[in-house]
């Protein structure tokens, strides 16, 4: 998996490209450190590039929900492909992390 | 004769030259006292401590004892030539390895190529100047200290791979006994209760899995089951997963909680397995059946894997979404029922068995593997959960799955 950041004004973008899976866990969690020390108030996780997750994609996240709300900072989750989607639901992803469908619409939940 | 070294040409050629350090051994064969003589003079007045032989036959005695640095041999000998002394130098395991100059007085190319050929290493005319020799018994002492220094390297390379298959072997075969207990933790095939068939089958993606699920009798009546599936895969994940299957046994459950109730279950098991520092996590589906009449109690958390498949009609999954283990301490696990008719069939199974991709990295999914089991209505209940493993191998043209993948099959009596 490769992993781009991107800032934008009030957020950080991380374009994800490839599985997000056991494999890949030591590149997702250098790329949140990175964020975590740059003190942005809102982590956008974009999946548009991530054709499959796994037990431990899902626990990424969950871990990322788990340590951004001790610290009061939040983070979207932008257009994942069905097949993720479906992963996540079924997990009951979107219930701790919101879902969108464009990097407006996480910009302007976060502004509201 | 004076067969000193220009000294510039010595500290060029030989950087380690016999000065403090223990002296370079040669080995010079030569049948020609005076010639023999004179070399062996002029080398040991260079430092070196020089040995001698007449003929081939004598120097493979003194070569195999003292193990020298070079040795400088002459073509023409009786009873072994040069040539045959590097053969059969050569041919010796604790002696291949020497560095060999030949001597000749011709130095035709044809003759040149025999003896490299039969084993030497490099020529030296004898007619060549004192610095041309004394350069290549230098050049030489050079590449032989380069290649024992290979031989040193290798054979210490060699005992580190040995120490490494010993402690991997060792490694193996505790994982393997590992795994032979994970199995002998799963339960055992045949008939649970009366009137309910159990069979299953199991391949973890490495040699230990974190996939595991049971069929416990809870009372006269009435059947505890569960699947859980730790993320990760290997011995962290079954050692996890171990825990988890000690705190989901009856009788624990049933002291800690009082019945085997599936969402207290999930409540209990949610607040003593959180998300660990890795992220790592459980699934699990727990189900409680009474036998008589059939009816499943279940609830899920984050676990997708129960597919009901009716006697008549199609099969339907028991699942909701909801979220697994130790995501939130405060969530809640709502149970749901159904009720199974005679040779209803009940499947629990990890994704690991429908997350297989193609080569062309297309995933198998959950719709067929609903249609292989409703295709396996004709069949026996062991024979469709073959199937599931059969059709799921084909699909991603391996033997071995990139997951734990497990299937549970329960069938009421007919």
């Amino acid at each position: 998996m490769t992993i781009t950041q991107r800032d934008l004004r009030d957020a950080i973008v991380l374009d994800l490209k490839g599985d997000l899976t056991y494999s890949s866990r030591a590149v997702f969690k250098a790329a949140v450190a990175q964020f975590t020390n740059a003190s942005c108030p809102h982590l956008i996780v974009n999946l548009e590039e991530v054709q499959f997750m796994d037990s431990s994609g899902l626990g990424l996240l969950a871990l990322l929900s788990q340590s951004f709300k001790l610290h009061h900072t939040r983070v979207s989750l932008l257009k994942p492909q069905s097949y993720v989607r479906e992963i996540m639901s079924l997990a009951n992803i979107p219930t701790m992390i919101p879902i969108y469908e464009t990097e407006g619409d996480a910009l302007a939940a976060s502004a509201a | 004769m004076d067969l000193k070294m220009p000294q510039p040409l010595l500290s060029v050629l030989d950087s380690s030259a016999p000065a403090c350090a223990s002296p370079a051994t040669i080995l010079l064969v030569e049948d020609e006292p005076v010639t023999r003589t004179s070399m062996a003079a002029r080398l040991t007045r260079l430092g070196y401590r020089v040995l001698e032989a007449g003929n081939g036959r004598v120097a493979l005695e003194v070569a195999g004892r003292e193990r020298p640095d070079l040795i400088i041999v002459d073509w023409m000998m009786p009873e072994m030539d040069g040539p045959t002394f590097c053969e059969t130098l050569r041919r010796d395991p604790t002696m291949k390895s020497s560095h060999v100059l030949l001597m000749t007085s011709q130095d035709q190319p044809a003759q040149i190529a025999e003896g490299l050929v039969r084993g030497a290493d490099d020529f030296l005319s004898k007619s060549a100047s004192k610095q041309e020799i004394m350069a290549r018994v230098l050049a030489g002492l050079r590449t032989g200290r380069l290649v024992r220094e290979l031989e040193v390297t290798s054979a210490q390379l060699e005992s580190s791979m040995l120490q490494l298959e010993a402690k991997q072997a060792e490694m193996d075969a505790d994982l393997q006994s590992a795994a032979s207990f994970v199995r002998s933790l799963l339960p055992r095939q045949g008939n649970p209760a009366q009137g309910v068939t159990l069979a299953w089958e199991y391949q973890p993606s490495l040699t230990l899995g974190g996939d595991l699920f049971d069929v416990m009798a809870i009372d006269a009546n009435h059947l505890g089951l569960y699947i859980l599936d730790a993320s990760g895969h290997g011995l962290a994940a079954a050692l996890r997963s171990a825990s988890l299957m000690t705190f989901l046994r009856v009788e624990n459950i049933l002291q800690m909680l009082g019945s085997y109730d599936p969402e207290q279950v999930l409540f209990e098991a949610n607040r003593r397995f959180p998300l660990s520092a890795d992220g790592e996590y459980f699934t699990l589906w727990v189900g409680q059946l009474h036998v008589p009449t059939g009816r499943l109690t279940y609830a899920a958390a984050g676990h997708s894997g129960a597919l009901l498949s009716p006697v008549q009609g199609p099969s339907r999954w028991l699942t909701q979404a909801s979220l697994p283990l130790g995501f939130d301490p405060s969530a809640q696990f709502a149970s749901s029922r159904v009720v199974l008719q005679s040779a209803d069939r009940l499947f629990m199974l990890s994704d690991g068995i429908y997350d297989v991709p193609s080569p062309t990295g297309e995933f198998w999914g959950r719709g067929r593997f609903q249609a292989v089991i409703d295709a396996g209505r004709a069949r026996s209940l062991c024979a469709t959960i073959e199937a599931c493993f059969s059709q799921a191998r084909g699909w991603q043209q391996a033997p071995h799955f990139p997951d734990d993948a497990a299937v549970m099959g329960l069938e009421l009596a007919g």
